[in-house]
């Protein structure tokens, strides 16, 4: 029979105390604090004693992640060994946190030095936070000429020539990490996305499909899918693959928006502000709402468009994007009045190309985005 | 071939030598063995005269053997090579405080504090030689700087306490005290300031109850004495003799101890209460259900405050 438990004896009513002492065989006799007290000590005594404490490596590690690098880095100093690379590897992340990136960097080439094959990679790291973008290159170079082919190295120097703005060479990194791990999980996705970021849509339409081939649930990859599609020109195409992206997870924003823009560029501005409007009521975002004014813009609902320009300018203020929209639906507006009127209910040709000279080249809609906008 | 003594001087002395000499030292003293510990560390300051940390594995090793004029200058020679090292002025401190240099104490506190202002062990050390020569508001804002960073610092409660028990304010001294014990139940510093605010406050039932526990954790002569004198109190004579017996045999020659020995001697030819199996005796409050269903509750109340 488990006893009870402290919380349990902290409010225990009197009743309750007279029968936890009858069951743990204690004096039930007494004022109730005290009586309290003697249940509680009994029970603490009782507990069984933890069966971990944490060393001085466990409190390095949490120091650093309650945000006392300065504290994490004095304690890793203490648990230093002359044959152990672990805490080096500490140290360094202690340092990087506390921007010591040299000192880091030291740290990590003693525990590559100790035999710690990921040292290189580590100390690469902390060079890039350094901005030693030269000496990262070529501690993941050592580390991958120690380990080729391994996947994390791989990625971080993919995603490290990213940063470092070389999307070329970030992309030739993750073909060769597809090449070599074709089973891993996401990495189509991510070499598609990376082809579309370095100006490769249809190859980036292609790694995308295989990723969703290879995990029929990407729903990310398919509508990366729609957007690469998107533009490379192939707009039927993207809008199939969106739909379908759609048909499977109605309420995603990104995608909504993007089969808004893809309308758009057919030129069924109806079906385009539909689908926005859905996207915007979903996730009110600028980018969403611009892209919004930017379509109803060319209908007869103006004044939504107007009211969607000032949503975005609450959520943006200032934003010549919101603010160029606004302006040419007033001058829009003003030309109208100025013009005879017409009789109601039969659309002029006039009126029609009013709608196709109103739309300046500077007016096309914003490209589909890959992400959330 | 032999080299000359000026020309061996022009080497570097070997790091894996001197790694070693500083792990046999510091096996050594942790052996026992301070004569071995001191070889070896002649050794490592010799390889490298320049060492902080042989320095300070010096000064720990002249501390354990007594040698405190030893241990200050290994430290003072280990902070002038390494001044930012917190162990060698902890270190330094410590020496300073075993032959009462307490102000020289409190400098060397403040200069590590300035190195590293978030240094539990130096606030609490600091507030505690202040509250040594006295200084109980000096120590008190040392115990709550170590509370603004560790509110759940058990000795940081306790000290303040204790600070403000010297300086007669109860009320607040039993807050700080009821929080250490809400934070570790077991720590015999506040169990015995606990007794001691309870005597001062003339509750000698609370005083026998937190006596008793803190005793179960730590005999103390002066505690068993605080004890005698709460039985005293309550008409305990038997209890009381114990009590005083007890604190004798720990500490024969005190007089306090011999005095309230004769006085429970006397007293029990006159009275003597048995409480049985009732802990509480002399704490009786109004309404508690315990109190309501006891059945010495009569003189119990007769002799609580």
């Amino acid at each position: 029979m488990s006893g009870p438990s402290l919380a349990e004896v902290e409010h225990a009513d009197w009743p309750s105390l007279q029968q936890m002492c009858s069951d743990l065989g204690l004096n039930p006799k007494g004022r109730s604090a005290i009586v309290r007290m003697r249940v509680a000590d009994h029970v603490r005594r009782r507990s069984p004693a933890p069966s971990w404490r944490p060393a001085r490596e466990h409190q390095a590690a949490l120091l650093l992640r309650l945000n006392h690098p300065d504290l994490a880095v004095r304690v890793w100093e203490s648990t230093i060994h002359l044959d152990a690379p672990a805490p080096w590897v500490g140290l360094g992340y202690a340092q990087v946190s506390s921007g010591l990136f040299p000192e880091a960097a030291k740290s990590f080439s003693r525990a590559t030095a100790m035999g710690d094959p990921s040292g290189n990679l580590h100390r690469a790291e902390a060079l890039v936070a350094g901005g030693n973008f030269d000496g990262a290159a070529q501690a993941f170079d050592r580390f991958l000429a120690t380990r080729p082919g391994d996947l994390r190295g791989l990625l971080m120097k993919a995603s490290f020539l990213k940063r470092a703005g070389f999307e070329e060479e970030s992309t030739k990194v993750l073909q060769t990490a597809v090449d070599l791990h074709p089973e891993a999980q996401g990495l189509r996705r991510t070499l598609g996305r990376s082809l579309l970021r370095a100006g490769h849509p249809a190859a980036a339409a292609d790694a995308l499909r295989e990723a969703t081939r290879q995990d029929p649930t990407d729903l990310d990859a398919m509508a990366d899918e729609g957007v690469a599609l998107l533009v490379a020109g192939r707009t039927r195409e993207a809008i199939d693959v969106l739909r379908e992206t759609l048909g499977r997870d109605p309420q995603r924003a990104d995608a909504l928006n993007n089969l808004g823009i893809a309308y758009l560029s057919m030129g069924n501005r109806k079906s385009a502000a539909t689908n926005l409007k859905r996207a915007a009521k979903l996730f009110e975002s600028p980018r969403i709402l611009l892209n919004l004014g930017k379509a109803l813009e060319g209908t007869r609902d103006r004044a939504e468009a107007v009211r969607a320009y000032e949503q975005a300018l609450r959520l943006r203020p200032e934003d010549p994007e919101a603010l160029a929209g606004l302006d040419r639906l007033a001058r829009l507006t003003k030309a109208k009045s100025a013009k005879p009127k017409k009789a109601a209910g039969k659309p002029t040709k006039t009126a029609k190309t009013t709608k196709k000279s109103a739309r300046p080249k500077d007016d096309s809609p914003a490209p589909p985005s890959t992400e959330m906008p | 071939m032999t080299l000359s003594r000026e020309a061996s001087y022009r080497f570097l002395p070997s790091v894996d030598r001197l790694e070693s000499a500083m792990r046999a030292a510091r096996h050594a003293l942790a052996q026992g063995d301070l004569a071995g510990a001191l070889r070896e560390n002649d050794i490592a300051i010799q390889l490298k005269p320049e060492y902080d940390a042989a320095w300070l594995l010096r000064g720990h090793i002249f501390r354990k053997d007594g040698n405190i004029p030893g241990a200050i200058e290994a430290f003072a020679a280990a902070l002038k090579r390494n001044g930012e090292s917190e162990e060698g002025w902890l270190g330094l401190a410590s020496a300073l405080h075993e032959v009462g240099r307490f102000k020289e104490e409190v400098e060397a506190y403040d200069r590590l504090l300035e190195l590293h202002p978030r240094s539990i062990e130096a606030w609490i050390d600091k507030g505690a030689v202040l509250h040594d020569q006295g200084d109980y508001r000096g120590a008190i804002a040392c115990y709550d700087k170590v509370l603004e960073m560790r509110p759940e610092h058990v000795g940081a409660w306790n000290n303040k306490g204790a600070a403000l028990l010297r300086l007669g304010e109860g009320a607040a001294a039993a807050r700080c005290i009821e929080e250490a014990l809400q934070l570790n139940p077991d720590f015999y510093d506040a169990l015995a300031n606990r007794a001691l605010l309870a005597r001062d406050a003339e509750h000698p039932g609370e005083t026998v109850i937190w006596a008793e526990r803190a005793l179960r954790i730590r005999e103390a002569s002066w505690l068993w004495i605080v004890k005698g004198h709460s039985h005293l109190a309550l008409g305990e004579s038997t209890l009381a003799m114990k009590a005083f017996e007890r604190a004798l045999a720990l500490e024969p020659r005190s007089r306090p101890a011999q005095s309230g020995f004769e006085k429970a001697k006397a007293q029990r030819a006159k009275s003597d209460f048995y409480r049985g199996v009732y802990e509480c005796f002399g704490t009786y409050l109004a309404g508690d259900p315990g109190c309501a269903e006891c059945e010495i509750r009569a003189q119990c109340t007769q002799v609580t405050p």
